[in-house]
């Protein structure tokens, strides 16, 4: 069937590059609706359990999108001329539209309670700047007295200072950064810093990094795939082909995705390049293997016809094993993870298409005196590298046992170091530590309490439940307990105001900063409360029934091992602290929800990879049609990754999130090279019939076409390495490590397992 | 002289339409004259005043916060010193709360609040531009009315709201304030005012005021019905008056702290 095809696109090159290029301008044209997703939730599915619950959390506290300026005076922050500054900056941000002016927290806009003389006062902490040493010395006294505010809005050592800046919606985040980046500017001296922080001005410099991976990245690795090419064949004009199937496939995948109303995810941004690489695999066999027979044959289309005839199931199988194990990834429990993969797969098999129709197509085109020439020269030239691969076959060849002896022990090796694997992530850290996003991130951590949300969310069974003293009492315990972990920054909770208040009440006398035992009293406090400031002043703590109660945790690290020890370790709290009757106390949160979508990443992940790990063994007993060939089609592949794996544990770098993707992807690309080795050394052997002779058979242009793939793919990756984005780079690097490993366990193990198995393997079968 | 002045009188005619009609009689009330006038019709209504005020505290989902409270007050001089007194009968665990503001139009309000649970008076001092009233959308000086003086006050038109002509009148605070502008549409007959609107700093409305039930009462005209409404947050307040009584006589040693622990049953009821 395949051949037929072959025989139509080259009696018809034009017509076929022409129908092929009207269906890409029709995939092309979905490009303008792309839609970019930086947002971390959407890792998990809509309706998950713990996002439902998040977004919950997230309405029935009023919770919004918060950018938080931090400013830094390494001198001090009290004096007249600095707070000045700070007040109009504030002033000047709360002009910004967009906003929530009402909940900006800041040592201008936010209120002190306080006692004194007897009356309790209600006011900001500075409604005027103050003007001199003993104002200043006040407004020192109000800040550090009042611990709901310390390493919030002042850091202890009066060095810094911050506005909370929440907003009405994320997608303007942009536009009020840079707003506020401008006022910032102009209103500060210049030896004062400020930073900002903040999830959407993250997400938001996350999104324009993608943009910039794929218009920068993605076509300089199509540049240096082209230079490979290039080294490779050493004639311009064997680069179309493959530059072209590489495109269309980009294009297509991308254009369907788009066009099937997918958004761009840090996972899918990824796709060209991943796609670019592996398309143009097929592409170099055919040329390669044209280019050998073109001289002999002289004409194109037989010479075609006799080289597709070999390839046409290599060239099925190495194309749907790699699908199959990017199409594993669809067994993930996170949406963009299963996107990607299975456009990714799409991706393959289309190019599979290409490389079947126009690949030879343009083939055909190709001017046959230029041709001739540049075949002739190229004949009768021993370089190098064929030299180098020669030996390469030989060693292999020679030294069976202990090649075999340590394999084994590589295996074993890798095994030890996989049980040293850390899982952990921080998406932060997807930043590298020199840029701005990380710079702030370090120094409002370094001078605040904390900027990793999470949320610990307390839920009675009735109204008012929230102000039994001894619920009550229990968030106060909580948040003690909490406290006292070295990664947590500060809690907030209605506990602090309910303290706050009795403490005020009773002209600040230390006894009663505690929490009253009776509910009347509590009750009483906060309608005080809520008689001094805004109606929803308590909303991000209590909701409107008293039903539910929220306790801010700020922590200063955002890695999912500290989210784990924090909620294991409250977890230890309430079983040696029962909780009150009829409260569910549950945890929620950004910091959280990463560690969620984290968990079930690492076993979705390992899921997939053991998948496709038995459907690529189960495709390859069919290939060979042996049990035994489909085993040792999978040990070169077995051991690169359990040694790369095994690497990752031994160099102590965490298991992340790029990390984890690598796997699913190195078993389907790293199977090609011991399909290609096998299938041609079946084929050779059958025409030699002897193991030695087809061995040095295949050290010369078989091993070429292997190793030219090899390059292609451990460098066609390492562009991601110039990436400012560390899941590109951390993807960039160990992909080219997997593909490097199983290039060299294809060509070292598998002649190896030939000369001992060989005849066994292939007795009765030629 | 004359005829320049029929101009004019004619031009503006024609620039304003002919759908307005414009009373000379009226037009001589400045700006300020009609604010000073709405305060007096508003906030200083009889001599004394009682009400059983309910208040509905609502948030953006639709979930309720109720008050229930009986509002004594006394005033001193006709847009002067006022006293309130409030005893709350509602939320339950706030029964027997009782609160007393003495009103200065000059400085702050001095508020003393009696917190049961403990038997405690405490002074409060806060500031009444910004700080919510009981927890509401409306603040103190919502309650309790805004010196005329404060701002600079321009009649932008006169307009019908609904069935009513207004004066609409814009008030700019003359000190920084919470809202940047607030434009009033004042019932040109009895100085009530109908609408509010509030800028906040970002030049949007944010909050509006509406009076929606008006009574007679003893022949003193009162808004029975009002709501306070914040635009960007969703969240509002109704406010209802029942059983609105002016004139008792009532006596000036009721608005003391010996009062507040000891509420007066036949005032409150």
């Amino acid at each position: 069937m395949l051949r037929k095809l072959t025989e139509i696109v080259t009696r018809f090159p034009k017509s076929t590059i022409a129908i092929f290029l009207i269906i890409t301008i029709f995939f092309a044209m979905q490009f303008p609706k792309m839609k970019i997703d930086t947002d971390p939730e959407n890792m998990l599915e809509q309706t998950q359990a713990d996002r439902v619950f998040y977004d919950k959390v997230k309405k029935e506290f009023g919770i919004n999108d918060l950018l938080v300026v931090g400013i830094v005076d390494e001198e001090v922050i009290f004096n007249s001329d600095t707070l000045a500054r700070i007040a109009r900056i504030t002033d000047e941000i709360l002009r910004i539209k967009g906003v929530i002016i009402e909940d900006v927290v800041s040592l201008h806009t936010s209120d002190n309670v306080t006692s004194e003389g007897g009356t309790l006062v209600v006011k900001r902490f500075m409604e005027n700047i103050p003007q001199d040493r003993a104002q200043i010395e006040k407004l020192k006294k109000d800040l550090y007295a009042n611990p709901f505010y310390v390493d919030k809005i002042i850091s202890k050592d009066g060095k810094a200072a911050s506005i909370y800046i929440p907003i009405e919606k994320k997608d303007q985040s942009f536009r009020i950064s840079k707003e506020i980046e401008k006022i910032l500017k102009t209103e500060l001296a210049p030896n004062q810093k400020y930073y900002i922080a903040g999830l959407p001005i993250a997400e938001d410099t996350f999104g324009h990094e993608m943009f910039v991976q794929m218009g920068i990245t993605a076509p300089m690795a199509g540049f240096f795939i082209m230079l490979l090419l290039f080294l490779i064949f050493r004639k311009p004009i064997a680069l179309i082909p493959p530059m072209l199937d590489a495109m269309l496939s980009v294009i297509w995948t991308m254009g369907l995705l788009i066009g099937m109303g997918f958004t761009v995810h840090i996972m899918s941004s990824m796709i060209p390049i991943f796609l670019m690489p592996i398309a143009l695999l097929d592409d170099i066999h055919i040329l390669s293997g044209f280019f050998d027979r073109y001289p002999a044959i002289k004409d194109k289309r037989k010479a075609l016809i006799a080289t597709m005839k070999d390839l046409y199931r290599p060239m099925f199988f190495t194309s749907i094993t790699s699908a199959v194990g990017f199409g594993s990834l669809a067994l993930a429990p996170i949406p963009p993870v299963r996107v990607f993969g299975l456009f990714v797969a799409f991706g393959i098999m289309a190019a599979w298409l290409f490389t079947n129709t126009i690949v030879p197509a343009i083939i055909m085109l190709m001017d046959s005196k230029k041709l001739d020439a540049f075949l002739e020269k190229r004949q009768g030239r021993i370089s190098f590298a064929d030299k180098m691969l020669k030996a390469l076959g030989n060693f292999s060849f020679n030294k069976a046992k202990i090649i075999l002896v340590a394999s084994v022990l590589l295996l074993l090796t890798g095994v030890i170091g996989i049980y040293q694997i850390r899982i952990n992530d921080n998406p932060v850290k997807w930043f590298k530590p020199t840029h701005k996003i990380r710079i702030a991130d370090d120094v409002m951590n370094k001078f605040f309490g904390g900027t990793y949300m999470a949320y610990l969310m307390i839920e009675g069974d009735k109204e008012d439940t929230i102000k039994r003293p001894e619920v009550m009492s229990y968030i106060d315990g909580l948040q003690n307990h909490l406290e006292s972990l070295k990664i947590v920054g500060k809690t907030s909770s209605v506990a602090d105001i309910v303290k706050r208040i009795n403490y005020v009440l009773h002209d600040e006398d230390k006894a009663f900063d505690v929490v009253p035992q009776s509910q009347s009293e509590i009750g009483q406090y906060l309608f005080l409360f809520s008689m001094t400031g805004d109606p929803d002043d308590l909303d991000n703590f209590l909701d409107y029934n008293s039903q539910k109660a929220n306790i801010w945790v700020q922590m200063k690290g955002g890695e999912n091992i500290q989210m784990r020890d924090v909620e294991k370790s409250t977890t230890d709290f309430m079983r040696d602290n029962p909780v009150p009757k009829d409260i569910t106390i549950r945890w929620s949160g950004l910091t959280y929800i990463n560690m969620i979508w984290q968990n079930l990443m690492v076993w979705g992940m390992l899921k997939a990879v053991l998948g496709s790990f038995w459907i690529v063994f189960f495709l390859m007993v069919i290939e060979f049609r042996s049990l035994r060939m489909g085993f040792i089609s999978m040990l070169p592949l077995t051991i690169a990754i359990v040694s790369s794996y095994g690497f990752v544990g031994f160099a102590g770098k965490d298991y992340d999130m790029p990390i984890a993707v690598c796997s699913a992807l190195a078993l389907g690309m790293a199977i090609d090279f011991a399909i290609h080795y096998l299938q041609r050394f079946k084929a050779v052997y059958r025409e030699l019939k002897d193991i030695e002779a087809a061995n040095t058979f295949m050290a010369g242009e078989p091993y070429r076409a292997i190793m030219g793939n090899a390059i292609v793919i451990s460098l066609g990756f390492l562009p991601l390495i110039t990436s400012t984005l560390t899941p590109y780079v951390t993807v960039g690097t160990f992909f080219a490590l997997l593909m490097v490993f199983s290039t060299l366990a294809t060509l070292i193990l598998l002649p190896a397992i030939m000369r001992l198995l060989g005849k066994s393997l292939f007795r009765g079968r030629i | 002289m004359k005829a320049i002045k029929i101009l004019l009188v004619l031009s503006l005619f024609l620039s304003t339409g002919f759908n307005q009609k414009l009373s000379f009689a009226q037009n001589e009330l400045s700006a300020v004259d009609i604010i000073a006038k709405s305060r007096l019709a508003f906030y200083y209504a009889g001599d004394d005043m009682r009400a059983r005020v309910l208040m509905e505290i609502i948030n953006k989902d639709g979930q309720k916060r109720l008050r229930e409270l009986t509002m004594l007050r006394k005033n001193y001089e006709e847009g002067g010193n006022q006293k309130y007194f409030m005893y709350f009968h509602k939320p339950v665990d706030v029964k027997d709360t009782t609160f007393m503001v003495y009103k200065y139009p000059d400085k702050d309000d001095d508020r003393w609040l009696f917190i049961p649970a403990i038997n405690l008076v405490k002074q409060i001092a806060a500031n009444d531009k910004y700080s919510s009233f009981v927890g509401s959308d409306f603040t103190y000086e919502d309650v309790s009315g805004r010196k005329p003086e404060e701002d600079s006050h321009t009649l932008l038109r006169k307009e019908k709201l609904g069935e009513k002509s207004c004066f609409v009148i814009e008030s700019i605070p003359e000190e920084p304030s919470e809202y940047i502008k607030r434009i009033s549409w004042i019932d040109e007959t009895n100085f009530l005012p109908l609408k509010e609107e509030f800028y906040d700093k970002q030049n949007e409305l944010y909050r509006k005021f509406e009076a929606q039930e008006l009574k007679d009462i003893n022949g003193i005209l009162t808004i029975t019905k009002r709501v306070m409404k914040n635009i960007k947050t969703g969240h509002h307040t109704k406010v209802t008056l029942q059983e609105v009584e002016y004139n008792l006589g009532m006596e000036d040693n009721m608005f003391s702290e010996r009062y507040l622990r000891r509420p007066p049953l036949e005032w409150i009821r």
